[in-house]
């Protein structure tokens, strides 16, 4: 690692890692990722029924009776799996643990024109993240608002007698083609944006390639932290400064790493 | 006249050859000319048609057992005289209703009702019917609309022979297609004043998706209109009106009520049901926008590390 410039504290009380995720949040990760695969790979065939691949992928999962059952096992378990989530957020506040760093601010509105003005070469600067990056954010807060739609609007497709209960008069003329339009076009939007976005900045990019670990492990390295998340690293390391990053002085751990 | 004989005993040889194995000797008679007999010809009363029977397919029809001549009654002798004298009344009666319909030999599709008279009166009072016996509409269905040829028809389960299981039209995995032959036709639709896309909206639907996927047991068209006993969706004692429908869902959909069996119209989404179709041109937009947005965040992502990279590389090898 490159030597701290400015480091008031010593270096070498610097930890290796950090801890990213707790135990916690790991589980509720894999259960949603497990989920959404599930949910991903049973729901296609049936959106696009009118494909010919689509019949026998639908038989791989066992055909249409058998995929419906995969499907709403997974929904069941992906709205549990947000419930833990969000009750584990409350827990945390009556803690006083909850860290508000995930909520955009208009800082991230700033960084997304500077990191703009980085890739179109107007700036040498990156800019300086915080814990969560804008694109982690936005990661983020499109699951919640996409399992928001679909899970509830997949509840009600999933039983539809019962949805029926609470639907006022007015509504069923047009209700259940809301409801099918949330579901599908929703999920569509989400798979795309799990294969796009997710898969870029989580996967195939070239820092963290073939993955970022931090999912399993939960901790990320010190160097990492300097790296993308500068302005976490002077509020858990305070005295210390994290290296300024410019595309003129990156080192040869940058490329590699 | 030396080139027709020669052609006409062609047909006899031919026909005695391919054919008799399968047949009995009254109806070899009939398929010696009517087994070769291939392309249309012009009846005298105007009509061109087909006058072949592919008397494979006849034998493992569920009609084998039946002579031509049970059916086709005016042309009980060789050469056909085509005569009326000594038919029945009743079948006389309903062929001239459905001469018009039926042009080539309406005695022999009334002749259905001989063996299927109770279904022959259900079929009569049903929309298909009552338009072409009270409004005198031709392209109503009648029997061999929906079921095929009787000379090929199998039982609705379908049926295996030499040359491999022949379908029946109106079998389970059939019945959509054959049902969308006229109900998939605008200037149809439009006639009668039924929604311009029944078929589609029902592939549409999770029943139409399930059952092109392969699932078993869904419903398909006659499930919730019924067949033979079909009724307008406007009138009373059709099986999908009003609150008949709430019974009708209740078959599989255990407590359905009025707002569940709204589900299912078969209407386009139109301007006509403003939330649907603004939600999901909304939901198009914001769909394609997002996408748009990330890919090109992500095309700058990677312009960005490529050109670092290069830039990187240059610095090392100077």
């Amino acid at each position: 690692m490159k030597p701290e410039h400015d480091v008031t504290s010593h270096p070498d009380t610097l930890p290796k890692e950090v801890e990213r995720f707790n135990i916690h949040y790991r589980i509720q990760h894999v259960i949603m990722l497990t989920s959404f695969l599930v949910l991903f790979f049973t729901g296609w065939a049936l959106k696009f029924s009118e494909v010919e691949t689509s019949y026998s992928w639908i038989h791989f999962w066992g055909g249409t009776r058998t995929a419906g059952i995969l499907h709403r096992i997974a929904g069941i378990t992906m709205i549990l799996d947000s419930l833990y989530h969000v009750l584990y957020l409350t827990y945390r506040f009556f803690r006083g643990k909850l860290q508000w760093d995930l909520i955009p601010v208009w800082k991230d509105f700033i960084d997304l024109y500077q990191n703009m003005r980085y890739f179109l070469g107007f700036s040498k600067e990156k800019p300086r993240f915080g814990r969560f990056t804008y694109l982690q954010k936005f990661d983020y807060w499109a699951v919640f608002w996409g399992i928001f739609i679909i899970g509830f609007s997949g509840l009600a497709l999933a039983f539809p007698t019962k949805a029926a209960l609470f639907f006022p008069e007015a509504s069923k003329n047009w209700i259940w083609e809301l409801i099918y339009i949330m579901h599908s076009d929703e999920a569509l939007l989400a798979i795309v944006f799990i294969l796009f976005w997710h898969f870029y900045n989580e996967h195939l990019r070239p820092e963290v390639f073939p993955m970022s670990w931090v999912w399993i492990t939960g901790k990320i390295s010190m160097h990492e932290l300097q790296q993308e998340h500068p302005m976490e690293f002077e509020r858990l390391f305070p005295g210390a400064h994290a290296q300024t990053v410019t595309s003129e002085d990156e080192t040869d751990e940058d490329k590699t790493s | 006249m030396g080139y027709k004989r020669f052609f006409l005993f062609f047909l006899f040889s031919a026909g005695v050859l391919f054919q008799a194995n399968d047949l009995f000797s009254d109806n070899l008679s009939c398929l010696v000319c009517h087994g070769a007999l291939k392309g249309t010809y012009m009846t005298r009363q105007g009509v061109r048609t087909s006058l072949h029977v592919d008397g494979e397919k006849y034998a493992s029809s569920v009609h084998a057992d039946l002579d031509c001549t049970t059916c086709h009654l005016k042309y009980q002798d060789n050469p056909h005289k085509s005569t009326d004298q000594g038919l029945d009344e009743t079948i006389l009666g309903l062929a001239q209703a459905i001469q018009k319909k039926s042009p080539v030999d309406p005695v022999a599709q009334a002749a259905c009702i001989q063996c299927h008279n109770e279904i022959y009166l259900e079929v009569k009072n049903s929309v298909h019917g009552i338009n072409i016996f009270q409004k005198n509409e031709t392209d109503a269905a009648l029997c061999l609309d929906c079921h095929g040829s009787p000379h090929e028809i199998v039982a609705a389960a379908g049926t295996n022979t030499e040359r491999g299981p022949l379908k029946s039209a109106v079998a389970y995995e059939q019945i959509v297609t054959t049902c969308g032959r006229c109900h998939e036709q605008k200037s149809v639709s439009l006639k009668y004043g039924f929604s311009t896309r029944i078929i589609q909206r029902y592939n549409e639907s999770f029943h139409g998706k399930k059952y092109h996927l392969g699932g078993k047991n869904l419903p398909v068209c006659t499930t919730c209109h019924g067949s033979h006993s079909i009724r307008s969706h406007k009138d009373p004692q059709s099986l999908v009106y009003g609150t008949n429908k709430i019974t009708l869902c209740k078959q599989c959909h255990a407590g359905a009520n009025a707002e569940f069996v709204a589900a299912i119209t078969h209407k386009p989404i139109g301007k006509d049901n403003p939330i649907p179709y603004y939600a999901e041109k909304g939901l198009i937009i914001l769909t394609m926008g997002v996408i748009a947005g990330c890919a090109l965040h992500i095309l700058l992502q990677i312009y960005a590390a490529i050109r670092d990279a290069i830039q990187y590389s240059r610095r090392m090898s100077r």
